[in-house]
């Protein structure tokens, strides 16, 4: 009783986000953009840049989002001349055509059930789809529930670079999935593999073992850009 | 061999018809009887089918018809044995029960009793080469004997005043029987014949002579014999000695619950498919005889109409057991056949390879755990609600044991549950686990699958149109009781002064019941109701045909459901186990582990004795084997039937000195009785 | 360092001698360029150091006697070993699928090997779990390795007869990313990413570990502003990891409001490490020779600050649970590892410290700037879940005092110190968040990574979790498992 009279009079603190942006400090670790002219320092990045994330082409230094993996070497306070980096959550891309095309749409809208697989995950993108259940992003109220089986599952949510190990696993769960069904590959490493794949004992992300829908890169992308993706699943994330 | 099984089949099949048609004849008042020619010192045996008495024939019949033609296919299994001598077996056990339900004396119920003993101690023992199904019917014959034994003692003590043997002339005289000779009838029928009806104390036979016995046996010995017990407790206590009605209630309502409680905890942990199913028959016998003895209480109190609700619901759960627990016998007979193992722990995914077994085996499940609309619920519902019904009579003290007895057979009920959820899933449904359980590919053969099938169809009818049994178990009652049962129970619309309940409700359920009884189905009564008396006035109603009737709807509304969304979202994967490939059936819930929690809850119940409990590793630290076995014994065994062998070996041991081979101690012994036998004629 | 070489014939009563006079097996580490050369490196007891015992195989062979039948301990470094290099451990009592699962690698492969044919030797095959209880009804659940909402994948096989479980083995290494075989070849620089992002929730202290081993390797001095700000970083780790734990015990036991606010509190400490290092887990943040990138100490004193106070909430939340009976019933007497077994299986961390083992690295073999700090090191002796409970909470308690004490003088200066390619081998250690983290590099004279053997704390815990569950009742399971406070990530690497 004591704990239900604590927990309701606790209050809301819950983020007001997709409706207003959320700007308290430290909610991202924020992703470097493109730099369109580039002076010789930013150039120097690439050969810094430790996933070659960072590429040039012509003038500008281009970011191929799903390598980065938050070395920070590119940062703000760490290179002489950082790349900018933006803090805006939309962190999430589509591996065909727009966000628009994966989303699921319809009734999902309201509720949508995410099955969570650790394919070789290093725990803090596993710490922040934890967070989605914390009472200040709390996805519940966006319709987004995570499902302890496949069977019932609208998106596969899937973290780590796919280890030799959990491979076999990883494609039972989408079997086990019902149509329609989304994969959803959370991380640097799901993205691309990260600073661990490919390798002899990884695959070089998500992508080389099912067809995935939608790539949120960051290492880890906080909670509000698993929010976004999520929603954008779902087909109700604001234009 | 094909033609002798079908002549043992057909034998059977047609002396089974002549039990049903007498024993409905009978019931309908074309009453039977028969005098045989006078035996030297016994006179001439007599045999009359009362109502009474076809009742008990009627179901033996049909349990013994279906069982008849499983037979057919059944026989197969034991190819060495001789069928004459099972044909003979079988054939006098089936006469020998029609005798002892029509004897209308003491001597030919006897001899048919003891012809029933024999035989069917013979047929448990069918297999002779096995020591073990041999030991399992001697067993059953010496406590039979010990029963019948109490039992002649209570008649012959009934009898004493009337100074004849026939069952007319006895309940002419039974007032005159002394209270302490009552009290002795009482104790003695009661667990004389409870033997037979597998009541605590003295059932230890039971859990052991139906696993011995060939499938098609056991369904007659759990579907008639026990029947057998229940018959002659209530000939003995309400038809000959009526006087006895408060004392055998007492008793009833006392090992009844006991009994109920029992059988079910050791059904529900028990592995072996026919010794889970002899348990439960324990449970269910314990429940007819709490109910029957409720109705005793009642009557002693004269208060009729509550008497044959408690006697109706009796007899009737008694006739559904037998049908329920027939089929689940030939089902497990079948399993047997196909999987060659009755272990449900060996068991599993047997659904795929033998769909009609699976179906009526769900059939019967669904009966003896009283799920409605099935038969076992109507007669359940009954029981319990005859329970609640003391709530109208005086005196407290009674109250109390009547509430006492309602919460163990309700906790009864709820374990039933448990139990045949574990058997119906750890046998038919997962994945097989043992490679005995893989390769059964068939499923059995149409003989087999008809006599099923016929107790399954049985069982639904019964459930669905339970007005009807009730008007057969209400003509069946004896004496004083006839008639009562359909006036308490069947709707007022039927009545007609509207059974004495308000206006409006007797409106509203005539408007319900001719609709929908005159509309959908033909026959009347398709509600069982009836209501408390003024001081209890609450209505207790309930339908079996309209729940039927809304099952049918919902499972129709799913199935729908089902084909509509089917479209929409599918999976065909297989089932998924946390991405473990491959499922392996060792990971798979055992019977044993889905009952443990009841098990462990019920621990001081059980008391199991820990035979073996050891650690075994390498270099202190590497696990390599933990080996636990426990047993746990019947409680009736541990509490009653090992001490009593116990005290008995040790007497034989004493006894066994006076043997010591000197010539002056045998004269001795001789003298001494000399001068007890003096003694005793000079005081007498 | 001490090294001593040591016969084969003669390693197990060289490790017996050490081990009777109080020195922990560490962990064992192979050297395999020409011919596999193992070294088993102890830890020494309060005031005393690291000794190194090297062994070589007999020319040709790759069998080593097995220490494992007199010093337990050693039982998963055998096993990791004789799966990763392909090293016979002789008078082993179980050794095969362990970091390699049977059913997707053939035997002998020893990927760690120079040249080892490894995607050669995939195969698809059946595998069989041990069983060990034999009793009527027996049956093995599988947990995992997918399994509960957001779970770490891994492999539980309870025996049971329902109810009563009597033991549950895990099976883990469902995750083996082969940090250390990818390390070899890798930058130094490059090869910190790998070590950071093996467990990302104690990135800082294993990086920092790694950075220990390089700069004694490279021989410079880390800025004294640089000692100084990785002591808080860590400790700001550490609090924000132990509260992890805390809420996953209190999730466990389905107190959702508590396990809310725990979360809510985990989010400020994320939210106040993000603020003030740039990454909420504090990823690139450390580097060779100090730290990638200053700080503001303005900033660094706001958010002490912020540690105390979430710090002092959690207390009370903690006090607010010590004082709910139905949270109490399900921790206490759960998952209990006595003192005995945490000693001989060698547990580190908060995990041995509630059994009674007070083994922290911090005061037995101070680093970084720990010798100059007052250090409390709390212990329990229950070893049940209620203990480790506590322990983790006075530990946070300690920590958030520390960050406080910390912060209010931050010395100025550099925070990197520059650094040239040097050769050679190094043991780096820490008291990372779960326990003692230790790694001994080898680089060559490009400062290229030659060889890394990390031993990250959960390894050595994971191997006591057997004794934590044995004869236990089922719905415990969650409950020991979350009071242990075990990465699977950490582990499989």
């Amino acid at each position: 009783m004591n704990w239900f009279l604590r927990g309701v009079f606790g209050g809301i603190r819950t983020t007001r986000y997709p409706k207003k942006p959320e700007t308290t400090p430290g909610t991202t670790p924020g992703f470097p953009v493109r730099a369109e002219h580039a002076d010789a320092q930013q150039r120097s990045l690439t050969l810094v840049c430790p996933t070659s994330a960072l590429v040039e082409s012509g003038d500008a230094v281009d970011v191929r989002d799903d390598r980065c993996v938050h070395c920070m070497r590119c940062a703000p306070g760490v290179a002489p001349s950082p790349l900018t980096w933006r803090y805006d959550p939309q962190w999430a891309h589509a591996t065909r055509g727009t966000i628009e095309d994966a989303a699921l749409g319809g009734t999902f809208r309201r509720s949508m059930h995410v099955r969570v697989v650790d394919a070789g995950d290093c725990g803090a993108c596993l710490s922040e789809i934890l967070h989605l259940n914390d009472p200040l992003y709390n996805m519940h109220r966006l319709g987004i529930f995570i499902t302890p089986t496949p069977r019932q599952a609208d998106v596969l949510l899937v973290v780590g670079p796919v280890t030799e190990q959990m491979r076999l696993p990883l494609l039972e769960a989408y079997e086990a999935m019902p149509e329609p069904k989304r994969v959803l590959a959370i991380g640097a490493c799901a993205a691309s593999g990260g600073v661990f794949g490919p390798s002899f004992t990884s695959a070089g992300g998500v992508a080389d073992v099912l067809p995935v829908d939608l790539v949120v890169p960051g290492c880890p992308p906080p909670p509000l850009a698993i929010i976004d993706a999520l929603l954008a699943l779902a087909g109700s994330r604001a234009r | 061999m094909i033609a002798r099984h079908a002549a043992v089949a057909a034998l059977g099949a047609l002396l089974s018809a002549a039990m049903i048609i007498a024993g409905a004849a009978a019931i309908a008042h074309h009453p039977i009887a028969a005098t045989l020619p006078a035996l030297p010192f016994l006179g001439a045996p007599r045999f009359v089918m009362t109502p009474f008495s076809g009742f008990f024939t009627l179901f033996a019949g049909l349990v013994a018809f279906p069982t008849s033609i499983y037979s057919a296919a059944y026989l197969e299994r034991y190819p060495r044995s001789s069928k004459a001598w099972f044909a003979l077996g079988y054939l006098l056990l089936l006469l020998s029960v029609v005798g002892i339900f029509s004897a209308a004396d003491v001597v030919s119920f006897f001899v048919a009793w003891e012809i029933m003993t024999l035989t069917s101690s013979a047929l448990v023992a069918y297999e002779w080469h096995d020591r073990g199904r041999v030991r399992a019917a001697i067993g059953m014959l010496v406590m039979s004997e010990f029963g019948t034994a109490a039992t002649i003692l209570a008649l012959l003590l009934a009898a004493h005043p009337a100074g004849a043997l026939s069952f007319a002339s006895i309940a002419r005289e039974s007032s005159a029987i002394s209270m302490p000779a009552r009290v002795f009838i009482a104790l003695l029928s009661f667990f004389g014949f409870g033997v037979k009806a597998g009541i605590l104390p003295f059932n230890s036979w039971l859990p052991r002579a139906y696993p011995a016995a060939p499938s098609n046996v056991t369904a007659v010995v759990a579907g008639v014999l026990v029947n057998c017990g229940v018959y002659g407790m209530l000939l003995v206590n309400l038809v000959l000695v009526p006087e006895n009605a408060a004392l055998f209630g007492g008793l009833a309502l006392l090992f009844g619950s006991l009994s109920a409680i029992a059988g079910i905890l050791y059904a529900t942990i028990e592995d072996d498919l026919k010794r889970m199913l002899a348990y439960s028959s324990i449970e269910n016998l314990g429940i007819v005889v709490a109910a029957l003895g409720a109705g005793a209480v009642f009557l002693s109190m004269d208060r009729l109409d509550l008497a044959a609700l408690g006697f109706g619901a009796g007899l009737w759960h008694m006739s559904n057991h037998s049908l329920f627990k027939s089929l689940l016998f030939l089902g497990t007979g079948a399993i047997e056949m196909r999987a060659g193992t009755r272990r449900m722990n060996a068991l599993g995914g047997l659904a795929r390879a033998m769909p009609l077994t699976a179906f009526v085996f769900l059939i019967g499940v669904l009966a003896i755990a009283s799920v409605p609309p099935l038969n076992g619920f109507a007669s359940e519902w009954l029981t319990l609600e005859t329970l609640l019904r003391s709530a109208e009579i005086a005196p407290a003290a009674i109250k109390v044991g009547f509430v006492l007895v309602g919460a163990l057979l309700a906790l009864t009920a709820a374990l039933a549950l448990t139990c045949f959820v574990k058997a119906y899933a750890m046998t038919f449904l997962g994945v097989a686990r043992s490679d005995a359980a893989r390769d059964a590919k068939a499923d059995v053969s149409r003989a087999a699958c008809a006599g099923m099938t016929l107790l399954a169809v049985l069982c639904l009818l019964a459930g669905i149109f339970p007005a009807y049994v009730v008007q057969l178990v209400d003509a069946a009652l004896p004496g004083v009781l006839h008639g009562h049962l359909s006036q308490v129970l069947l709707p007022p619309f039927l009545a007609a002064n509207g059974g004495g309940l308000p206006q409006a409700f007797v409106h509203d359920f005539t408007a319900i019941g001719a609709a929908i009884g005159t509309g959908l189905i033909p026959g009347r009564g398709l509600v069982l109701l009836h209501r408390g008396a003024a001081a209890n006035p609450v209505v207790f109603a309930m339908s079996s045909t309209y729940i039927a009737a809304f099952a049918g709807i919902i499972v129709a509304a799913i199935f729908l459901a089902i084909l509509v969304v089917r479209h929409r979202r599918k999976s065909a994967a297989a089932i998924w186990v946390g991405g473990l490939n491959p499922h392996l059936p060792e990971m798979s819930y055992t019977a044993t582990g889905f009952s443990n929690p009841v098990r462990v809850i019920f621990e001081a119940v059980f008391d199991p004795r820990t035979v073996e409990h050891t650690r075994e590793a390498v270099h202190d630290h590497f696990r390599v084997a933990v080996t636990r076995q426990r047993e746990d014994a019947f409680i009736a065994d541990r509490l009653v039937t090992e001490p009593l062998v116990a005290k008995a070996r040790s007497y034989a041991v004493s006894l066994a000195r006076m043997h010591h081979g000197r010539l002056e101690g045998y004269v001795l012994y001789a003298l001494g009785a000399l001068v007890a036998v003096l003694l005793v004629s000079l005081f007498l | 360092m001490n090294t001593t070489r040591v016969e084969a014939s003669s390693l197990v009563d060289a490790c017996k001698h050490l081990g009777e006079t109080g020195w922990r097996l560490a962990t064992i580490a192979v050297a395999d360029s020409e011919a596999p050369e193992l070294r088993y490196i102890f830890q020494g007891p309060r005031g005393e150091g690291w000794e190194q015992l090297v062994v070589r195989p007999q020319p040709g062979s790759r069998t080593v006697p097995s220490l494992t039948p007199s010093n337990v301990s050693a039982d998963w470094f055998e096993r990791e070993i004789e799966d990763l290099f392909a090293i016979d451990f002789v008078g082993h009592p179980r050794l095969g699928d362990f970091v390699l699962h049977d059913n997707r690698w053939a035997e002998g492969v020893g990927p760690m090997r120079p040249g080892a044919p490894i995607r050669e030797a995939l195969v698809e095959r059946a595998w069989q779990p041990r069983r060990v209880l034999r009793e009527e009804g027996a049956f093995v659940m599988p947990v995992g390795p997918v399994y509960a909402g957001e779970a770490e994948s891994a492999l539980f096989l309870l025996e049971t007869v329902g109810e009563d479980v009597v033991r549950a083995v895990p099976r883990l290494f469902y995750k083996y990313r082969g940090v250390e075989k990818l390390a070899q070849g890798r930058s130094a620089q490059d090869a910190l990413l790998l070590v950071e992002r093996a467990n990302g929730t104690s990135a800082f202290a294993h990086a920092w570990t790694y950075c220990m081993a390089v700069e004694s390797i490279v021989g410079i001095n880390v800025p004294e502003r640089a000692r100084h700000l990785r002591m808080i970083f860590a400790e700001m780790e550490r609090v924000r990891r132990h509260c992890a734990v805390i809420r996953a015990i209190v999730d466990s036991t389905a107190l959702w409001v508590g396990a809310s606010r725990l979360l809510e509190l985990e989010e400020r400490l994320l939210r106040a490490c993000g603020a003030v290092a740039g990454h909420r887990y504090l990823f690139g943040l450390a580097a060779i020779g100090g730290l990638q990138r200053d700080v503001d100490d303005e900033a660094l004193r706001s958010i002490a600050h912020e540690y105390a106070e979430v710090g002092k909430r959690i207390r009370v939340t903690v006090e607010e649970l010590a004082h709910t009976s139905s949270f109490l019933d399900r921790v206490q007497r759960v998952g209990v590892l006595d003192t005995r077994h945490a000693n001989e299986f060698g547990a580190v961390g908060p995990f041995a410290r509630a059994s009674g083992v007070a083994s922290d690295v911090r005061q037995l073999q101070p680093y970084g700037g720990y010798a100059d700090v007052e250090l409390e090191v709390p212990t329990a002796n229950e070893g049940d879940g209620y203990a480790r409970l506590r322990v983790l909470t006075d530990e946070l308690r300690v920590s958030t005092a520390l960050i406080g004490r910390l912060a209010s003088h931050v010395p100025s200066g550099d925070v990197r110190s520059d650094w040239s390619p040097h050769r050679g081998e190094a043991l780096g250690w820490t008291e990372a968040p779960g326990g003692t983290s230790v790694q001994l590099l080898m680089l060559d004279d490009d400062a290229r990574c030659v060889n890394l053997r990390f031993t990250p704390p959960s390894f050595r815990n994971w191997q006591n979790f057997r004794w934590v569950t044995e004869d236990f009742a089922f719905q415990d399971f969650p409950i020991i498992l979350s009071t242990c406070g075990l990465s699977v990530a950490e582990n499989d690497r």
